[in-house]
C-alpha cells in the first residue's frame, strides 16, 4: 500500500493556499435520553482545508467525524466555536450551493429511478430545467451508472447507492464535496471506484473532505490528513509527514559479515544493530543509508534486502489513540 | 428568499411519496363508501332523504380528509429525518422553511386530491338520487378543503418536533377540540361562574374554531350563504395557516437532526 496520492497537489500551486473550510474552537454536546445529563462529544476543535486538497478526517468510530461533519452542513447547532465554509458562515444556506454531501449510510428515496433521483437533487440544488437532462446523463455516465439510470434505486447494490450518492452530491458542480465514510461497507472493487472518483473529482479541481477509518484508503487519495479522538484533534499534518515521520530510513538484512565488520557496525549503528552470525539485521536513517552500504560491501558481507521503512498512518493513527487515551481517559467526560 | 423552484420540487417529492402510502387509499375507501351508504340511508326515511344523503356525504367529506391529513400528513416528516434524507436535502441550498413548506405542500396537494374525489362521489350521489345540487355544496365542499389546509398546517406543526405517534395524537385531539370549542364556549356563557365563563372563551379565542369552516348545514337546508359566510373563514383560515407554519418553522430552524 505505497502507491502514491495522484491528483492536484494543492502544495506546489502558491505560496499561500486559500483556506476553504474554517473550524474554531467547535463544541458540540448530546443529550443521550430525556435527561439533564450531558456529554460532550467534540471540545472545541480547531482545524482548516486548502483549496483543491483532499482532506482525511481520519479517527477511530465515536471520535465525532460525523458530528463535525453534521456542524459543517449545519444539520445540528454547536454549542461553542464557529466555522465558515467558502468565507460563509455555516448557518447561512446559500453558499451550500457550491458544496455536495455524502451522508454515512446514506438512504435514499428507493421509489425513484435514478434519472427521477438526481433530477430531484438537482432541482434543489438550483440547476436550470433546460441543462438538467444533459447534466444528469452525465452524471450517471461519471459514476458508471448509465444502464442504471431508470432502475428504481430498490434494485441498487450498496456500491452503486454510493456512487448514486456521489452523483447527488455533485449534480450542481460544487467546489467542495464532503464525503462520510465513502468507501465503508464496499467490497474491494467497490472501494477501488469511489477512490478513483474521488481521485477524478480533484483532479477536476474540487476540494475533497473525507471522514474515514479505513488507513489505506486515506494513504492512498489524502493530501493531508487530521486524527480526532475521543472528540479532540490530536495530529494534523500532510500525507508526506506521517509517510516521513522518521527520517525516511531502512531496514537492511545482511548476512555472511565478516566479524571485524560486525564490530564495526556494532560501533555506528549500536541502537539499530540485530541479530549476529550470518543474518545481521541494521535499521538505519536515510542519510546513513551509503555508509552502511558501503560498510558492508567493502567488508565482503552479503546484503539480502534493503526495505525502505515508513511510520504508516496506521502505526501513526496507534500510537495518536493510545497517546491520547493515555493523557485523557476520560476524554469523552459528562459535563453538566 | 424563498424560491418556488425548490419548493415545489420537494412538494412534489412529498406528494409522490404520501400517494404511495396505503393507508391513504383505505381512508380513501371508507370515505367514499360512506358517502355511497348514504343512499341506503336516505332511502329509509320518507321524510328529508336528500338532507339525509347529503349531511352523511359532507361529513364524511370532512371526517375522513381530516383522517387522512393526520394519518399520513405526519409521518412524512419525521421519515424523512428517520432515514437521513432531509441531510442531504438540507445540504443544498434549501432552507429549512422551504423544506417544511415544500413537505406542507406536497401534502396539501394530496389531500385536496382526496378532498376531490370525494366531492366527485359526492356529485355522483347527489344526481344519481337526485338530491339539489348548487353553489352551497360548492361553498361547503370549499371551506372543508379550508379546514383541512389548517389541520394539515397542524399536523406538519406537531411532526416538526415529535413523534409520528404523538404528532398523531395531538393533531386529532386538536381537530376534536377545534369543533367543540364554541359549543363549550356557549355552554360556559351560560354558567354561574365567571372562571367558567371566561375559560371557556379564552378557549375558543385561543384555539383555532374549526366550526367556522362548517357550512353543512346550510347547504343541505338549501339556505341563502351571504359572501361573507365564505370570505371570513377562508381570510381565517389563511391567517391561521401562517402563524401554524411560522412556529412550526421557528422550531423547526432549532432542531438538531441527528
Ligand atoms: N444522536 C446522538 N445522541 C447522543 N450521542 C450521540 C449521537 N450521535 C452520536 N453520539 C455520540 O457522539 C460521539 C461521536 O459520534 P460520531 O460523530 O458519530 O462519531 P464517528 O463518526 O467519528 O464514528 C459518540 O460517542 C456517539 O456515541
Ligand atoms: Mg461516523
Amino acid at each position: 500500500m505505497t502507491e502514491t496520492v495522484k491528483g492536484n497537489d494543492p502544495g506546489e500551486r502558491g505560496a499561500q493556499p486559500e483556506e476553504v473550510i474554517r473550524v474554531e474552537g467547535l463544541a458540540k454536546d448530546f443529550r443521550p435520553g430525556f435527561g439533564l445529563v450531558r456529554k460532550r462529544v467534540l471540545h472545541g476543535i480547531t482545524f482548516s482545508v486548502r483549496r483543491g486538497e483532499v482532506f482525511g478526517f481520519v479517527g477511530p468510530n465515536g471520535a465525532g467525524k460525523t458530528t463535525t461533519l453534521k456542524v459543517l452542513m449545519g444539520l445540528i447547532h454547536p454549542q461553542e466555536g464557529r466555522a465558515t465554509i467558502l468565507g460563509h458562515d455555516i448557518r447561512e444556506s446559500a453558499f451550500r450551493r457550491h458544496i455536495g454531501f455524502l451522508p454515512e449510510n446514506p438512504y435514499f428515496y428507493d421509489y425513484l429511478t435514478g434519472r427521477e433521483f438526481l433530477d430531484f437533487y438537482a432541482r434543489v440544488s438550483g440547476v436550470t430545467k433546460a441543462d438538467r437532462p444533459a447534466r444528469i446523463e452525465r452524471l450517471l455516465d461519471d459514476v458508471g451508472l448509465t444502464h442504471a439510470g431508470s432502475e428504481r434505486l430498490r434494485g441498487y447494490s450498496k456500491g452503486m447507492l454510493q456512487r448514486i450518492g456521489i452523483a447527488q452530491a455533485i449534480v450542481h458542480d460544487p467546489e467542495i464535496v464532503f464525503l462520510d465514510e465513502p468507501m465503508s461497507g464496499l467490497d474491494p472493487i467497490g472501494r477501488k471506484e469511489i477512490r478513483d472518483l474521488i481521485l477524478r473529482l480533484n483532479a477536476e479541481g474540487k476540494t475533497i473532505f473525507m471522514n474515514t477509518h479505513i488507513l489505506s484508503d486515506v494513504e492512498m487519495v489524502c493530501h493531508r490528513v487530521a486524527i480526532l479522538v475521543k472528540g479532540r484533534i490530536r495530529w494534523v499534518g500532510g500525507a508526506a509527514d506521517f509517510r516521513e515521520a522518521d527520517g525516511g530510513g531502512a531496514d537492511v538484512v545482511l548476512s555472511r559479515v565478516p566479524p571485524d565488520i560486525v564490530a564495526a557496525m556494532e560501533d555506528a549503528f549500536g541502537t539499530g544493530f540485530r541479530g549476529q552470525g550470518d543474518r545481521i539485521e541494521v535499521r538505519v536513517p536515510e542519510k546513513r543509508l551509503p555508509d552502511l552500504l558501503r560498510l558492508s560491501l567493502d567488508g565482503g558481507a552479503e546484503v539480502v534486502s534493503v526495505t525502505p521503512h515508513r511510520q504508516s498512518l496506521e502505526s501513526l493513527f496507534v500510537d495518536t489513540v493510545h497517546d491520547a487515551e493515555a493523557l485523557d481517559p476520560t476524554a469523552v467526560e459528562e459535563s453538566r | 428568499m424563498i424560491s418556488p423552484g425548490r419548493v415545489s420540487a420537494i412538494a412534489s417529492n412529498t406528494f409522490r411519496e404520501a400517494v404511495r402510502n396505503r393507508v391513504l387509499y383505505a381512508l380513501l375507501f371508507f370515505g367514499v363508501l360512506l358517502i355511497g351508504v348514504g343512499i341506503v340511508v336516505s332511502s329509509l326515511s320518507y321524510v328529508e332523504g336528500d338532507r339525509i344523503l347529503q349531511s352523511v356525504g359532507l361529513s364524511s367529506l370532512r371526517l375522513f380528509g381530516a383522517a387522512i391529513a393526520i394519518f399520513v400528513g405526519v409521518g412524512l416528516i419525521h421519515k424523512e429525518v428517520d432515514r437521513r434524507t432531509i441531510y442531504t436535502i438540507l445540504s443544498k441550498p434549501v432552507s429549512r422553511t422551504e423544506f417544511l413548506l415544500g413537505k406542507y405542500l406536497g401534502l396539501l396537494v394530496t389531500i385536496w386530491l382526496q378532498v376531490a374525489i370525494m366531492a366527485a362521489a359526492f356529485v355522483v350521489v347527489s344526481l344519481a338520487t337526485g338530491a339539489p345540487l348548487d353553489g352551497g355544496h360548492a361553498a361547503a365542499i370549499g371551506l372543508a378543503g379550508i379546514e383541512l389546509a389548517v389541520v394539515v398546517a397542524v399536523a406538519t406543526l406537531f411532526s416538526s418536533f415529535t413523534t409520528p405517534m404523538l404528532a398523531s395524537l395531538f393533531t386529532a385531539g386538536f381537530y376534536v377540540v377545534g369543533h367543540v370549542t364554541r359549543d363549550l364556549r356557549e355552554l360556559g356563557a351560560a354558567s354561574e361562574s365567571a372562571w367558567v365563563q371566561q375559560g371557556t372563551w379564552l378557549l375558543h379565542r385561543a384555539l383555532p374554531d374549526l366550526e367556522s369552516f362548517n357550512l353543512t348545514v346550510q347547504a343541505i337546508h338549501q339556505l341563502e350563504i351571504r359572501p361573507d359566510q365564505v370570505l371570513l373563514p377562508l381570510l381565517y383560515g389563511v391567517l391561521t395557516i401562517g402563524v401554524l407554519m411560522a412556529a412550526a418553522s421557528v422550531i423547526f430552524e432549532r432542531r438538531d437532526f441527528r
